[in-house]
């Protein structure tokens, strides 16, 4: 079969991009730990309120500057929607909806997951600079979705 | 009269063989124009991922 020149240089390039990015994206599940933020932990959706942690959200101190942040999610809010955590706390943030498929999105960081019911997702982030952050549900969840948001405020 | 004909006309096969070569010059140019953008844009978003860790 007669390939032309270019098209030797095109298909090596396309195939050689693919293993590349196929490498780093599997390194990074398999080698470095980066797991999508859900999926193994379930809970019963009309639970919530009585199935710990979510019995009583909230921060919750596990250790020398280890935190574990659990927020019941439910149309159209978040509970509690005002979170102080200290400067450099390594925060894992639990979050389970009571509802339907909510967001939870804290702009300009990696946070960012699917809350949904029935589910438990989870994902840790550690908070360096001070300041205030904002949640804000980012899946389209009826009436008041635009309204859904919460604060968390880092300080020294 | 037969030979020269067929001279002839392997010569216009020949000639025909070479024209038919396409010109991919163009297309090379545009799939590297389009994979750049791809890989820039998949490692800006990677660096940035990295960065907010």
């Amino acid at each position: 079969m007669h390939i032309h020149k270019y098209e030797k240089i095109w298909l090596t390039f396309g195939i050689g991009c693919l293993i590349v990015f196929l490498t780093v994206v599997g390194v990074s599940a398999f080698a470095a730990g980066q797991q999508p933020p859900s999926c193994l932990t379930t809970i019963d959706p009309e639970k919530v309120d009585t199935t710990p942690p979510f019995d009583q959200p909230g921060l919750v101190k596990k250790g020398k500057n280890e935190y574990e942040l659990n927020i019941v999610v439910a149309a159209f809010s978040f509970t509690p929607n005002a979170i102080e955590i200290p400067k450099g706390a390594k925060v894992t943030i639990n979050v389970t909806s009571k509802d339907v498929i909510h967001g939870f999105e804290i702009p300009g960081t990696n946070v960012n997951m699917m809350v949904e019911p029935g589910y438990v997702n989870s994902l840790t982030m550690t908070f360096d600079k001070p300041g205030e952050y904002t949640i804000l549900c980012n899946e389209y969840c009826g009436a008041g979705h635009h309204m859904m948001t919460a604060r968390i405020k880092v300080v020294e | 009269m037969a030979k020269p004909e067929w001279t002839k006309s392997a010569t216009t096969i020949r000639q025909t063989k070479k024209e038919k070569e396409p010109a991919l010059g163009g297309t090379l140019a545009s799939v590297f124009l389009l994979g750049f953008f791809i890989i820039f844009a998949w490692v800006s978003v990677y660096f940035l991922f990295l960065h907010r860790l």
